[in-house]
């Protein structure tokens, strides 16, 4: 599998044109959601991202392949987030690398069995395409919450104006 | 002698030279058959013989030419029908390529000396300057004999070719010590070459060749070489992860380095999940299940605020919009089907139409996240974007 100059994730991720991608996928996901609450919205979100980056990336390829189980996964790895905190500091005391990369693996998704090499090169994609997410969630999420609010504020200005 | 080097060096060393010995012998056997038989076909011979030779005959032709006025006034003080020949080879050479039609018989001797040049010089090519040099010692001696008979020189062939040979191998043992005494680098960039590209086979990398050279005082065995350019590997990778990465490109050392990786994705995770939370709890509210609703939302007290005229034909428009008429909802799918469905200049249209009475901050960041494109505003959504964030 041969590919051409590749894009460092840095770079690739952070222009405003892939936001704008991602925004529009997001939007369309979220819309598509039949059930409410924050994990269906998280499996939207994730499923989009996955979208966006075209399954150019194994851990994008994993989400969307099997967006069910790995949706289970996701939640189960929301759990394990929280708990994997001490499981990671336990395995900095076990390994130094093999540990870490350990702890990796299972954040990556689709990366279980990995090299290092292959690991950290799939972990600087994802970290990329998170902070995308982050930022393109926390705009939608703003501009919503603030949406009904300056609504309301502009019906008397509109009333006023036109 | 820039061209016969190059052409020995295409054919290789010790394998070109078995092959070259092989033709010599096949070119004597040509000239014997030729010549005794009769000049049946000489032009076809000859042609043979230049096919044969390729190359290397019209760069033997040009040694020839090179040492030929050397010869030339020494077979012409030694008039002999082969110094003739030398002449006429010259003649011959300078006209073009090699030429036999002229006569058969007489050209096969020097085409004899030709062959062994050409031999010697297509072998010895493959060598250094050095091996050239002592080649050129047995062609002198060479060049004198051809010009006095036929036999002679075949006989000469066999005990030339096993000078050369010995000759052949010693050169090459010596070149082939010279580097491996001076430094291992040469065995090295292809023993890590060839390891990096099995590392790459095997890891399914896209990386180009990445020569590894065995520094001072470092094992040079196969297995810490492959180790060595993994880890090389790893740590290009862990230098990107780092830059990428906030805060970690003060801190040295792998492990430190993986533990911020760690957490940063672990914080980077979090967060969208406290996002989620926020986008679900906000969502209800906008009623995410139907555009022209989300849109209503917005644009429902504007609608009502506004004339009918102008605003009143969005909800019209986003209605009559294929994505809305599968009804307020969408069918809840088991993947989600991403389908660009925003109508830009239509929507571009509303918001810009409402974008004179209502507050900028409303519909611009809207505007900006929906990601419409009119070529006005591309810039200007991407700015709003970027101020949001």
């Amino acid at each position: 599998m041969k590919r051409g100059p590749k894009a460092r994730p840095g770079t690739k991720w952070r222009t405003a044109a892939q936001e704008r991608v991602y925004g529009r996928r997001l939007l369309e996901a979220l819309r598509a959601t039949a059930a409410l609450g924050p994990r269906a919205v998280k499996e939207a979100a994730d499923s989009a991202l996955a979208f966006t980056a075209r399954g150019r990336s194994r851990w994008s390829r994993a989400i969307l392949l099997s967006p069910r189980r790995k949706a289970r996964l996701l939640l189960r790895t929301g759990s394990k987030i929280r708990r994997g905190r001490r499981r990671a500091r336990a395995a900095e005391a076990g390994g130094r690398l093999r540990g870490r990369l350990r702890v990796l693996r299972r954040l990556v998704p689709g990366c279980r069995k990995l090299s290092a090499g292959s690991l950290l090169e799939e972990a600087a994609d994802y970290v990329a395409a998170l902070e995308m997410q982050v930022k393109a969630m926390r705009a939608l999420a703003d501009a919503l919450s603030a949406a009904p609010a300056a609504a309301a504020a502009a019906e008397p200005g509109s009333r006023g104006g036109v | 002698m820039g061209p016969a080097r190059s052409s020995g060096v295409g054919s290789g060393n010790s394998g070109a030279y078995a092959t070259e010995i092989a033709e010599s012998l096949r070119f004597e056997e040509e000239i014997h058959s030729i010549v005794h038989p009769g000049l049946d076909s000489p032009p076809a011979a000859g042609g043979s013989f230049t096919a044969l030779l390729g190359l290397p005959a019209n760069q033997a032709v040009e040694l020839l030419h090179e040492t030929g006025p050397s010869e030339a006034p020494g077979s012409a003080a030694a008039p002999s029908p082969t110094g003739e020949l030398w002449r006429l080879r010259l003649g011959e050479h300078a006209a073009g390529p090699l030429h036999l039609p002229l006569g058969c018989s007489p050209t096969f001797p020097s085409n004899v000396a030709l062959v062994e040049r050409a031999a010697r010089f297509s072998v010895f090519a493959a060598e250094d300057s050095p091996a050239l040099s002592s080649g050129g010692g047995p062609s002198p001696r060479l060049k004198a004999e051809p010009p006095d008979s036929d036999s002679p020189p075949t006989l000469l062939i066999p005990a030339e070719k096993t000078q050369r040979l010995a000759k052949r191998k010693e050169c090459e043992k010596s070149k082939a010590k010279g580097p491996a005494k001076k430094s291992k680098s040469a065995e090295e960039n292809t023993a890590a070459a060839a390891k990096e590209t099995a590392a790459e086979n095997t890891d399914g990398e896209k990386l180009p060749y990445v020569h590894v050279r065995a520094r001072r005082g470092q094992a040079t065995d196969s297995h810490s070489l492959a180790e060595r350019a993994r880890r090389e590997k790893i740590n290009a990778r862990m230098k990107l992860l780092q830059e990428l990465v906030p805060g970690c490109s003060k801190i040295t050392g792998t492990a430190l380095v993986l533990d911020e990786i760690i957490n940063h994705v672990q914080s980077l995770q979090r967060q969208v999940e406290f996002l989620s939370m926020r986008l679900a709890a906000v969502n209800p509210r906008i009623d995410f299940g139907g555009l022209d609703s989300f849109l209503s939302a917005e644009c429902g007290p504007l609608a009502t605020a506004n004339g009918r005229g102008g605003v009143a034909l969005d909800p019209a428009l986003w209605s009559s919009h294929p994505v809305t008429a599968n009804g307020a909802r969408w069918l809840p799918q088991p993947q989600i089907r991403h389908v660009d469905v925003w109508p830009t200049q239509q929507s571009s249209t509303a918001w810009t139409r409402d974008g004179a009475a209502h507050p900028h901050a409303l519909l611009n960041p809207g505007a900006a996240l929906f990601g419409y494109d009119p070529a006005s505003s591309v810039s200007l959504n991407s700015n709003q974007l970027k101020t949001e964030l």
